[in-house]
Formats: C-alpha cells, structure tokens, sequence
C-alpha cells in the first residue's frame, strides 16, 4: 500500500461506509476464511473479475515472470506446491527423494499436459532450469548442469552449491514449469488449471479454464485480473460491482468490505510484524547490548493491543517471527513474551536504570533514549504502531524517539551506515517452504566478502556463533521435523533467550469478495493464491 | 520569425544537457541498490554476490559514473535510453508506449479546464462584483483547495459506485477518461478562472479598452477581440506550465483511476530504483517541458507581435 493511500484512508472511512450501505445490511457482516455453499445454485457464466494490485511482471524475456510471479494466474505449476500450513505438497511431482550429498530427485505426474497438448516430460523439468541458469540461478543456484533428465518422468535437481533447502524454495511459483521451447513472453504455456488468453501491460492478464487439465477441472470459465494499484480504488471497485474480488484490502477498509453484500475473506498469518534490538551498536546506539533492556522492551509492549488497535483485528499475537505454521509443532516451544509492566521494571531496576525526575530511567549519566527507525518496506504500513509503542515504553521509563525513512533504500542506508537506531521495525512475508531462510538472512554473524543484505543485517543484529551454529543445523537438516526443529531453535535464541527479536502480530491477508463468489480461500502467501475452486453463484 | 525560432532552439541546448547531468547525477546519489531489488523482485529474495556481481555487470553499472554518464548520453542521442532495470523493458519503448495515454489525459483535462475557465472568468470579469462572480470566485476557490485524489475518491463514489453511470479505473473505453480527467481538469480550471479574471480586470481597466468603446465598438468585440486576447498571453502561459506538468505525469489521478501513464510508471520505477528509467523519464519529461515551453513562446509571437519586435532588436 502506498504511503498516500494509506493516509487518506482513514478519512475516506466514512464515505466508504456511506457508499457500502446504501440500500445494504448494516455493516459487521461476516469475515470468512472460506466460504463453501455447496446447495448453492451456480451461475450460467463462471466469469471472475478480481482487482489485483499493481502490475509488477517482469517482461524481458531471459527473466519474464508474466503470469507467474508476483501475480500468480494458476497458468504455471511448480514441481512441489506450498499448503495454507506452509507444507511443502505433491504439485507435478507425486514424490522425491532426497540423494546426498545435495541431489533431490522428483518423480513427475504422469498423464500431465501442457495447454498446447503436449505430455509433461522431464526434458520441460530440465529446460526450466536451464532457463533460471542463464538469468542467474534462483534461489536454488541452479547451473546449466544442474537438472538431469533420469527417464521420462525422473529429474534429478543438484543446486550448484550445497542448498538442501532446495525442496522448499521449489514451491515458489517463479519456479513454475513452461513449456520447453515456448515464448513465455508472447503465449505462456503451462500445465495449470487455467491457460493464458492475453495480457495487457499495466491493465489486465486474461485466463480461461483448461478443459484438459490434470486436476480437478475448474468451475470458472474465465478469470480477467485487472491491475488496480490503489487499494482504495479496488475497494470502490468491489462496491461499483466492476470486480467481484479485490486482492489486499487495506485494513482500514476490511470492516467496510465486511458489509452488506460483499465479505471480508481472510488468511491465516503470512506475513508479521516484528522489532529487531540493535544489539551490535557504538556510542549512542550500543544500548541494546544490555539484555535487561531488550528484556523490558519485550515484556513492555502490549501485543494484543496492538492486535487490536494497530492491526483491528486483521492479525493474531504472534511469539515467532515467521508464520508458526511453518514450523509445525515445533512452533510450541518458542515461548514469546505476554505483557508485565512490572516486570519490566524490575528488569531495568535490577539493572541499574533508575527512574528520573521526568519519569526517564538513566543509568551512570546516560539516559535510557532509544530511537525506532521505521521506514521496512514502507513507513505507512506500521502506522501507528510506533507511536504505540512509545506510550507503552514510557510506563517501563524508557523514552522513544520514532525516526521515519521514506522507503526501504533509506531504511537499509541507514542500516548499513553503522547501524544507526536502536529499534528497527519490520514488516516481511513468507513466501516459500524454507523455514531457515529469514533468520539466517537477518540474524547471522557477517562475513568479509559475503553476501551485502546479510552483512548489513548482521552488522546489527547478529548473535555470533551460537545463533550461527543453530542456522547451520537448519541449513542441513534434511527431514522435515528436523528442520521444522531447527528453526524452532533459532527462534528460541532469538526470541526467548537474546530478546533480539520482539515479533508483535502475525498479519492476515485480506481479500474483498462479493456475496456470490463461492469457495475463495485465502492462501497466507498471495503469490500461491489458488482460484481454481472458486465459484459463482446466481 | 525562422532565427527567432532558431535562435530559441539554440538556447535550449545548454538546458537540455544540463538537466541529462542533473538526471543521472540524481540517480547516483539516491541511496539505494537496483540490481538487488530487481533480483529480489524476481523472486530471488536473497540473491547471492554472485548473482549480484552478474547482474550489475550485465547492466554496465560496475563502470564509474562519468563512463556511465558518457555511454548513457551517448545512447540516449541514438534513441537507445537502456532497459527498465524492473520490467526488462527498453525504457525509451516504455515510456512511449505510456506517453500518449498520459498526453491524452492531459490534453483533454486542460482542454476541459480552459473550456471551464474562459467563458467564467470573463464573465466574472466583466459582471464584477455580481452574483455570478461571487459564486465563480468561490467555485474557483473551492476547486483550487481540494487535494486531487479526494476529489477523484468522491468523484468516484458519486458517479461510479452511487450513480453507476460511469466506470471506476482502468483505460480500456472512452467512458474510463471521463472521472480522471474531470479530476484534472477542476483543479486546473479553478487556477484558470482566476488567472482570466484577474487578466481581464486589469485589461479592461486599459486606455485601449475605453478607446475601443469610445469608438463605438460591440462590448463582445471590446472584451473578446481586444481585452481577452491580450489576457490570453498570461492564461497562455500558466496553461502552458500546467500541460507540461501533467505531461510528465498526474501520478495521483493515473494510480487512483489506474490509468496506465507515464507518471504511474515512473513513480513505480523510483521506488525500485530503477535507474535507466528514472533518468530517462527526467530526460524525456525535461525535453517535454522545453519543447512545450518553445511553442508558448512562440504563441506568444502570435499573441502579441512586439515580442517577436523585441527579439530583433537585441539582434540587430
């Protein structure tokens, strides 16, 4: 959401909600997260016209993505899909197996065709990657060796480099498979439950159902995804009637969108909310070495209500950073924090800060001053959770400074200058299987020469080597419980033993659906959003 | 009139490559890395030094900057201004391609707004103090002070979401243009029924006006013929400055209505740094405004002769 649009939409609340109720029920109508009316009766014409946000494909055709990512129109499937639960599932691989030291190789479906009628095979597998090799190598790092064609359906994927997160990063839809030879820029040709019919730059990407698709065949006829990048916009566009589902509802607007005839479809959390502690910091900015205050800053903020006033409701209390489901029942033993003024205070009273005249703790002359930089991705996306965290603060006696950096390339110049902030606030999505992946980008010690983003991050908020040593263990566990474990562990260093990480909110997405679509399920990562179940009733 | 035409020509020259060095000095000096957030918005969310290293180089951005400078220019003489860093696109192509959606916004909302303001400001003008006036002024006011994307929000909900006589966004009908570009044009018109009016009083409080009458001319041909041309050379000029800055993109009103425009575009392109296309817009916009400034110069010799006189005799 754009700065702009987020600061009008508070003041278009009341128009909104004008709009939305002539001739309507009240508002407070019902939020879903799926709707499923099997008696219902559907309508002749399965046509769905849904508001997407803007149209950010790429073109160019050694990395065009259009229809794939980060709209993802169901043309494409990937060898391995991500559940709702974050689950890596079968897509056009039934199994695989995973060969050491760093091979995994896919059994592909069998009966499985392409738009154009033409059978999947493994050569389609290998072409794929090939393709990703000569734009870079993905996330996975493929190479043009990296995929061996076995038999027909047999590939075998070896990353260049040892990646045995590998599986979980091929659920990502940028890793879908086209057809071998085809133009990907002019005629996408996949294997999904809807084939491409057109695509027009900065408006709209047509698809129609594939009646030979493998699966089951899909209800709606045809899906027109017109790009709308206002989400206020697709909200009046929702209420026009123009599109009978609008992606990413601002929050602000979901209980307008929950009335009358449209509903409010949610996700569970996909994205959170989260305060990183500049624990590596110089001169004013080293104060987040002393645990104690980390500790209180932890136990200070009050995470329901910023459920319940930042968020209104469209997120739940979150103890991890990453969605939970990710990281199955290993996600219980990350523990969090609950709200306890008092405790807070004695952590800073046992620590030597002590309340001033002003309500201000200062420790040997220094007062206890922090500075919260919020700016990742967008400042607006936080509001007004700074100032909410300010007023909780000041109750422990810790005074807040809120700094704002227009955009993601300020915040991270900031980072990168020397770390200058205490408190960094951060809004980031699970989009793939790989539950290792944030944390380790984050949280790891830098390295001279490695990776830019890593090293910035790191020069911040790395933990050393006992952090480091939880990341490897994550890196190369190769079962899923173990790795699910794995990153439980990390969580739990970061979060319960070293406070360097206060996550607040686990975010939901929110879809706007009239009344008469059927069956919408939100997806928690929108790039794996499915509408191939979707239907229409009269 | 041809060496004026020239002479104007030439002196834009220096503007003109002063605003190609401003543009990718700018460019520069933004923090902000491309290459990692085009990968990123590929799908690599954390793309290895390698990818990076491969990237920067495939794009030429591993050369110092006035060896930068010097290809760039040198391309964009040729007509080449890069690819788009985010879309893959080739940016001269794109901005092309949006360019005349955004002309056709612009052209009709200025169309639109001068067909308000005219007629308003003259009659406002010549019926000072009346009713009429009152209400023009206030209209003006009122038009002038409201913030673009409210007033494409209400425009939206009265006619698109109440009325449903009109579409809410996107550009596919002419029907689309009508809610943006009346966005546009009331706030243009607003400005301008002020202009004409303050013009027109200060023209028909001239000598020439009272000889005119005095001779027994219509009042219409007083004020029309005599006193609104001589106005025009002002509103010719505000108008002027307001195509030129819709021209480079009405960003607000192109991403409310998604009008697929060149503002939209380029306001998409700064928040991924996206190099070749920020400069390119600023080259191309900067060409825009020069060019757009020479025509309302050269109304001007139409307008009002002397001009042209003038130039000439600083020549001689």
């Amino acid at each position: 959401m754009t700065g702009r649009a987020r600061a009008i939409t508070a003041g278009l609340a009341a128009l909104l909600v004008a709009a939305a109720c002539t001739g309507a029920a009240p508002a407070g109508g019902p939020t879903t997260t799926a709707t499923a009316e099997p008696q219902a009766e559907l309508a002749a014409v399965q046509e769905l016209t849904v508001a997407a946000g803007r149209d950010d494909y790429r073109t160019d055709g050694k990395r065009n993505l259009t229809g794939m990512f980060p709209l993802n129109a169901n043309i494409y499937e990937t060898l391995v899909t991500l559940s709702p639960t974050y689950q890596v599932e079968p897509g056009l691989a039934t199994k695989w197996e995973f060969r050491a030291p760093n091979t995994y190789r896919f059994t592909l479906r069998s009966g499985v065709k392409f738009h154009d009628g033409t059978p999947l095979t493994a050569k389609d597998v290998k072409a794929v990657m090939d393709r990703v090799a000569t734009a870079g190598g993905g996330t996975v790092g493929v190479d043009d060796k990296s995929a061996v064609v076995v038999d027909d359906l047999t590939v075998d994927i070896t990353p260049k480099r040892t990646n045995l997160r590998a599986l979980q990063q091929l659920v990502h839809p940028s890793w879908g498979i086209h057809k071998a030879g085809a133009d990907v820029v002019a005629k996408p040709v996949g294997t999904g439950p809807f084939r491409f019919v057109s695509y027009t730059k900065g408006e709209r990407i047509v698809v129609e159902r594939n009646e030979d698709y493998w699966g089951a065949k899909p209800t709606l006829q045809k899906i027109t995804f017109r790009f709308i990048p206002d989400p206020n916009t697709r909200v009046l566009a929702l209420q026009a009637g123009e599109v009978q589902v609008a992606v990413e509802v601002p929050r602000e607007s979901a209980k307008t969108v929950a009335a009358g005839d449209l509903r409010l479809v949610t996700s569970k959390p996909g994205a959170y909310e989260a305060i990183y502690v500049n624990i590596r910091g110089s001169g004013d900015y080293a104060i987040g070495k002393d645990k104690a205050v980390r500790e209180a800053i932890a136990y200070a903020i009050d995470k329901k209500a910023v459920v319940e006033n930042v968020w209104q409701n469209n997120a739940e209390i979150s103890q991890t950073m990453i969605p939970p489901g990710i990281l199955g029942d290993a996600a219980s033993t990350v523990k969090g924090t609950a709200r306890s003024v008092d405790r807070a205070k004695k952590l800073l009273d046992d620590a030597g800060w002590k309340a001033g005249a002003d309500g201000v703790r200062a420790k040997d002359g220094k007062r206890l001053t922090l500075e919260m930089i919020v700016g990742y991705p967008t400042p607006e996306i936080h509001k007004p959770l700074p100032e909410f965290a300010q007023a909780q603060l000041k109750e422990v006696g810790i005074d807040l400074k809120i700094v704002t950096t227009p955009d993601t390339a300020s915040y991270e110049k900031r980072l990168a200058s020397g770390a200058q902030g205490h408190l960094w606030v951060e809004a980031g999505s699970q989009n793939d299987g790989n539950p290792c992946f944030l944390p380790e980008l984050l949280f790891t010690s830098p390295v001279p020469g490695g990776d830019d983003e890593q090293n910035m991050y790191g020069n911040a908020f790395a933990l050393g080597a006992k952090f480091d040593d939880a990341a490897k263990k994550c890196r190369e566990a190769t079962g899923v419980a173990d790795v699910q474990k794995a990153a439980a562990d990390m969580m739990k260093v970061l979060i319960d033993e070293e406070f360097v990480v206060i996550p607040l909110a686990g975010t939901f997405r929110l879809y706007g659906a009239s009344s008469k679509v059927l069956d919408l399920v939100a997806h928690p990562a929108g790039v794996h959003q499915r509408w191939d179940k979707v239907r229409i009733r009269k | 009139m041809a060496a004026y035409v020239a002479r104007r020509v030439l002196s834009l020259v220096p503007v003109w490559v002063g605003i190609s060095v401003l543009a990718f000095a700018l460019s520069v000096l933004a923090p902000g890395d491309p290459v990692r957030q085009a990968l990123q918005q590929s799908g690599i969310d954390a793309p290895s030094p390698e990818q990076v290293a491969e990237m920067r180089r495939e794009l030429g951005l591993d050369a110092p900057p006035p060896v930068r400078y010097a290809r760039w220019v040198g391309d964009a003489l040729t007509g080449d201004l890069g690819r788009s860093i985010r879309t893959g696109e080739p940016v001269l192509g794109a901005l092309a391609e949006r360019f005349p959606r955004t002309a056709t916004l612009a052209l009709v909302a200025v169309v639109l707004g001068l067909a308000i303001a005219l007629p308003l400001g003259v009659v406002s003008a010549v019926l000072r103090n009346s009713a009429l006036d009152h209400v023009a002024r206030l209209g003006a006011l009122v038009g002038a002070s409201i913030p673009s994307f409210w007033l494409a929000y209400l425009l939206i909900i009265a006619f698109a979401v109440q009325l449903k006589v009109l579409p809410v966004a996107g550009s596919t009908t002419p029907q689309h243009l009508v809610l943006p570009a009346l966005t546009l044009a009331i706030g243009a018109a607003a400005s301008l029924t002020r202009l004409t009016r303050s013009a027109m009083l200060e023209e028909l409080s001239q000598e020439y006006v009272r000889t005119g009458r005095a001779k027994g001319l219509r009042e219409r041909a007083v004020v029309v013929r005599h006193a609104l041309r001589n106005a025009l050379i002002a509103i010719a000029t505000v108008t002027g400055i307001r195509l030129a800055a819709l021209l480079g993109g009405a960003v607000i009103v192109e991403t409310i209505f998604a009008w697929p425009g060149i503002g939209k575009f380029v306001v998409d392109s700064i928040g991924a740094r996206d190099y070749p296309v920020i400069q390119g817009f600023v080259l191309f916009a900067g060409t825009v405004v020069l060019a757009i400034n020479l025509a309302v110069d050269l109304a001007y010799v139409w307008l009002d002769p002397r001009v042209r006189l003038g130039g000439r005799a600083r020549g001689n």
